[in-house]
């Protein structure tokens, strides 16, 4: 699982330590817990911790939290404008004109997390052109994004 | 037994007389994951108009909005949560919450969950249960949506938690109960005495297990979002007749619980539990409660 986990995330060109010891499995589902909350977990549990993501069909797909953590880590990041923010978070893709800054690489089929003005994780998608050369105005292909808490809260009803 | 008219008549001989209520749309600002000033400023730039709840720290009703509360980015990034007023009393009347071990036995959709977690700063642990997977779901989109860290779910009924092998500090006890008409318009529709007497035992059973799992001088908070006395006074005489608790004072919104229910005379200390009549919020009622060593 650490295996899948550090794959994704090198994808960022970015790295974070994860004790093997502290993750615990549910189904195809991985969580990342305290030894506080190890202790405690004592018989068949549905969430715990800090959900990090689930493997389905052999492909890892992550959680909104190991993004999180990813984003506090030196990674590939894109900052977006306000109006790019909501449109990504509606699952669009992003323009180049909705781009603030881009930090790490920039180059075709590489990683990169999304984040607002305010620093904050919105989700990731694929650059799907060299963001300094090409003139494209679709710069950055939607992978996964917050949106989906509210598409997941639709589903619930 | 049933009926606008019966429950209206009860509600008057209980001392409040019967009004139609608008429920009002209220959030709650989760600090853990930003600064309260910071997220007012974001939100009134969204075109939000917000007013502040009394004795709610973090509490805002939502007056006017050009959107829906629950579809800003702030939203979905945790910074706030959508939560009635009267519900975001129970979780603050903790005395202490820090590194604490916290059960929430009826936990689904989480609202209280991730009240508690951010009033434990994401410290301790909270064990939270709910028996329908379903509702399990909704709870664990809100855990992640919200960074709370420090829970544990279970798929379980409230009343099986010794099982769990686990003694707590804390204890919210939001019990299943009859509801009430301001958040539910088909209420008189629907409700008999019948039905507030069959929740009222089940509050009682999951009153009685969770006093089995709480440490001495270990507290309870109990809240349901039902008007009748069944669910609420009546059930506390009898968890401090039976169980053995003590009713804690609670400085919160409200008004003094009722001693004195059709003529049956209750145990003092209720008057310190608070009874909230749907006038700005839903109904509620509320208690905190305390396992002295020789319980």
């Amino acid at each position: 699982m650490i295996k899948s986990i550090k794959y994704f995330v090198n994808q960022f060109n970015a790295n974070i330590s994860l004790d093997e010891n502290l993750i615990v499995k549910k189904d195809n589902r991985y969580f990342l817990v305290s030894e506080h909350l190890k202790r405690l977990i004592t018989k068949d549990f549905f969430f715990a911790g800090t959900y990090l993501g689930k493997i389905k069909n052999g492909e890892f797909f992550p959680s909104f939290s190991l993004l999180r953590m990813i984003a506090e880590k030196k990674a590939n990041k894109i900052i977006v404008n306000k109006k790019a923010e909501w449109l990504f978070i509606c699952r669009r893709d992003i323009f180049k004109q909705g781009i603030l800054r881009v930090v790490g690489s920039q180059r075709k089929g590489d990683c990169s997390l999304i984040l607002n003005r305010h620093g904050e994780c919105l989700g990731f998608g694929k650059v799907l052109c060299n963001l300094n050369k090409d003139k494209r105005r679709v710069v950055v292909k939607n992978i996964s994004d917050i949106g989906d808490f509210l598409r997941r809260e639709i589903q619930e009803v | 037994m049933s009926g606008k008219e019966f429950f209206a008549r009860r509600y008057e001989r209980l001392g409040w007389k019967f009004d139609e209520v608008e429920p009002r749309q209220a959030i709650r600002i989760n600090s853990m994951n930003a600064k309260q000033t910071d997220v007012l400023k974001r939100l009134q730039s969204l075109g939000m108009e917000l007013e502040k709840i009394p004795l709610l720290k973090n509490g805002y009703w939502v007056c006017k909005s050009k959107f829906s509360a629950g579809a800003t980015s702030e939203y979905l990034l945790g910074l706030y949560s959508i939560q009635e007023a009267a519900a975001q009393i129970p979780a603050t009347l903790f005395t202490e919450l820090d590194d604490k071990t916290v059960l929430d036995a009826c936990a689904a959709p989480g609202g209280k969950t991730v009240q508690l977690a951010d009033l434990m700063y994401n410290t301790g642990a909270i064990i939270a249960l709910d028996i329908k997977k379903r509702r399990l779901v909704a709870l664990s989109n809100q855990l992640e949506r919200c960074r709370v860290v420090n829970t544990v779910v279970y798929q379980m009924d409230a009343r099986q938690v010794s099982e769990l092998k686990v003694k707590f500090d804390r204890i919210l006890l939001d019990v299943p109960c009859s509801g009430n008409f301001v958040i539910d318009k088909d209420w008189f529709d629907r409700r008999t005495i019948k039905d507030v007497e069959k929740n009222a035992k089940l509050q009682r059973e999951i009153l009685a297990e969770a006093t089995k799992v709480l440490k001495n001088h270990g507290e309870i908070v109990y809240a349901t979002c039902s008007l009748e006395p069944e669910e609420n006074e009546l059930n506390i005489d009898w968890a401090i007749r039976h169980l053995k608790l003590q009713v804690e004072k609670v400085n919160c919104y409200g008004v003094e619980a009722l001693t004195n229910i059709f003529g049956k005379k209750l145990d003092d200390s209720i008057k310190d539990c608070r009874r909230i009549w749907p006038v700005r919020t839903q109904g509620f009622f509320v208690c905190k409660l305390k396992k002295s060593a020789d319980a």
